[in-house]
């Protein structure tokens, strides 16, 4: 029935209001003619930047955008004594945050339902490096507007790209201290542990793409506005040598073939490739400065 | 500990009557009705307004004019040291309720009964200020949202170190221990709106410490407008007048 009192009124309204009123209706038009309301072909993803460094005051920090969504993304090293049963071993709390800028729907005092099931999904997803360094990584998100989980994954792996582990030496009474930058160039009263400020070795790095699927079409990186009205999302996570880091399809309206799971997988090893352009290139912006 | 060296700068090479460098941007949030981000030196902070909307909470509802709300929050990585209580701790509650004071007092609220203007400012890099940088990209966000006001308002902070007053504080300024003075104004009417203090100041000296900050607030207001005509010329272009 809406959609029949949609037809008829479309020809008298204008767009936006049908936008508004008959959302559903808006979108599938654009599906039959295999394209979405931002001008897109249905896999493919919004425009992506990152942008390292952003936060002086963080030993490692990225900006990434993909289309608005934005996320900023900090680490903060601090040392610790690593545990009896792996000594060997740091590790990495990470924290993801939805500020009330972020988002209409998102009320202070009140965090918004996504942030927690994103946390959990990140916290899954990156595995610990090797020192005994904590690392907090707290993930900001500046503007949702769909794909939350991809970007924060993409603004994690940027920042952890861009980390430089300070110079430590170990004082008198057997405690590790920070060798600022501004004594670090007369005479040194002890001898630093590490010489100079190391990059992190990441071994692989995790990419993702998360898809929505209606009816039989699969829209590749979701705005929020269409997460809000076809709700059965599929998030990929892909490592760099293309294995299957971890697959979520968090229930939703339609059931899902295995066909449909697999387009999913080789959209994002799509993407995974354009990611990977996008994060060497930053890199090596950033080496040339 | 030397805040002035005898050549009279500062610790970061400022002179005692120059601010920091000025840098904002409007509309840098999508989705909300009007955001602004502004940078007075290595003080970052970013804020948002989404209005007027519907009351969220009936029981706030004023029959006669809007009901404004704030936020202020740090990021966990804005400090030196990792933040373990960003929100709700007492520092934050009361500079939201300093800034929703603040801004109250310039919005026109009588022309929009029965709705809400939220405020939510979230400082990215904090080194002194931040009460002031969020006021003026506040200012910013309002503007950008079209809400009516009575005037522009801009902060600006001084201190007296030294037996010098010095203009716009660091965070290393800031806790030295000296007084703090944090003045809002609205520039055009010429009027006071925020004064806040810290420690200890004779009177005299008082008086000129708060005209340097008023002279700051004007300074930061001649930023701001032209920010605001540069960004309407932006919009005149894209439009095609």
């Amino acid at each position: 029935m809406a959609a029949a009192s949609g037809s008829d009124l479309s020809s008298e309204m204008e767009v936006d209001a049908f936008r508004r009123l008959f959302p559903l209706n808006f979108h599938e038009r654009h599906l039959l003619k295999s394209i979405r309301p931002d001008g897109r072909t249905l896999g493919k993803a919004r425009d992506t930047i990152i942008s390292l460094g952003a936060v002086t005051s963080a030993n490692g920090s990225a900006l990434t955008k993909i289309g608005c969504t934005t996320m900023l993304a900090a680490i903060k090293l601090e040392v610790m004594t690593p545990t009896v049963e792996s000594p060997d071993e740091g590790c990495i709390a990470i924290d993801f945050h939805m500020p009330p800028i972020c988002s209409p729907i998102v009320r202070p005092g009140r965090p918004a339902e996504a942030a927690p099931v994103v946390a959990k999904q990140l916290s899954d997803t990156i595995l610990s490096g090797k020192a005994a360094w904590m690392a907090y990584l707290d993930i900001y998100c500046l503007d949702a507007d769909g794909s939350l989980f991809d970007a924060a994954l993409l603004s994690a792996v940027a920042a952890f790209s861009h980390l430089q582990i300070p110079v430590v030496s170990l004082n008198d009474e057997g405690r590790i201290v920070l060798i600022s930058e501004d004594n670090g160039g007369g005479k040194l009263e002890k001898e630093p542990v590490n010489k100079e400020k190391r990059k992190l070795k990441l071994a692989t790095i995790p990419f993702s793409l998360t898809c929505i699927l209606h009816k039989n079409y699969i829209l590749a990186d979701p705005t929020a506005e269409e997460e809000s009205i076809m709700e059965t999302l599929v998030t990929v996570v892909l490592d760099s040598s293309s294995q299957l880091v971890s697959l979520y399809k968090p229930g939703g309206p339609v059931l899902a073939q295995t066909s449909a799971i697999q387009d999913c997988v080789s959209l994002t090893r799509q993407r995974l490739k354009e990611l990977q352009k996008i994060l060497n290139e930053a890199i090596s912006d950033m080496e040339v400065d | 500990m030397e805040y002035v060296n005898p050549e009279g700068l500062r610790l970061d090479g400022r002179r005692p009557l120059e601010m920091r460098q000025l840098r904002a941007e409007i509309g840098v949030v999508a989705r909300a009705d009007g955001s602004a981000v502004f940078e007075m030196g290595n003080t970052k902070v970013i804020a948002a307004i989404y209005g007027p909307r519907e009351v969220q909470n009936k029981s706030q509802q004023i029959n006669d004019q809007a009901v404004v709300r704030c936020e202020y929050s740090m990021a966990n990585f804005s400090t030196g040291d990792r933040m373990r209580k960003p929100k709700h701790d007492r520092r934050s509650t009361e500079i939201s309720l300093v800034i929703r004071q603040t801004m109250e007092a310039c919005i026109l609220t009588h022309l929009m009964p029965r709705s809400q203007i939220d405020i939510f400012v979230q400082v990215l890099q904090a080194d002194g200020g931040t009460r002031s940088a969020c006021i003026n990209a506040a200012t910013l966000a309002l503007a950008d949202a079209g809400i009516p006001m009575r005037d522009l308002v801009t902060s600006c902070a001084a201190g007296y170190l030294n037996t010098t007053p010095l203009l716009d504080l660091s965070y290393v300024e800031d806790s030295a221990g000296g007084p703090d003075v944090t003045v809002g104004i609205l520039p055009k009417l010429d009027k006071v709106t925020l004064l806040q203090m810290d420690a200890k100041l004779p009177l005299d000296t008082f008086e000129t410490v708060m005209q340097l900050a008023i002279e700051g607030c004007k300074a930061v207001a001649n930023y701001i407008r032209e920010i605001l005509l540069e960004n309407t010329k932006q919009l005149e272009f894209r439009r095609g007048v």
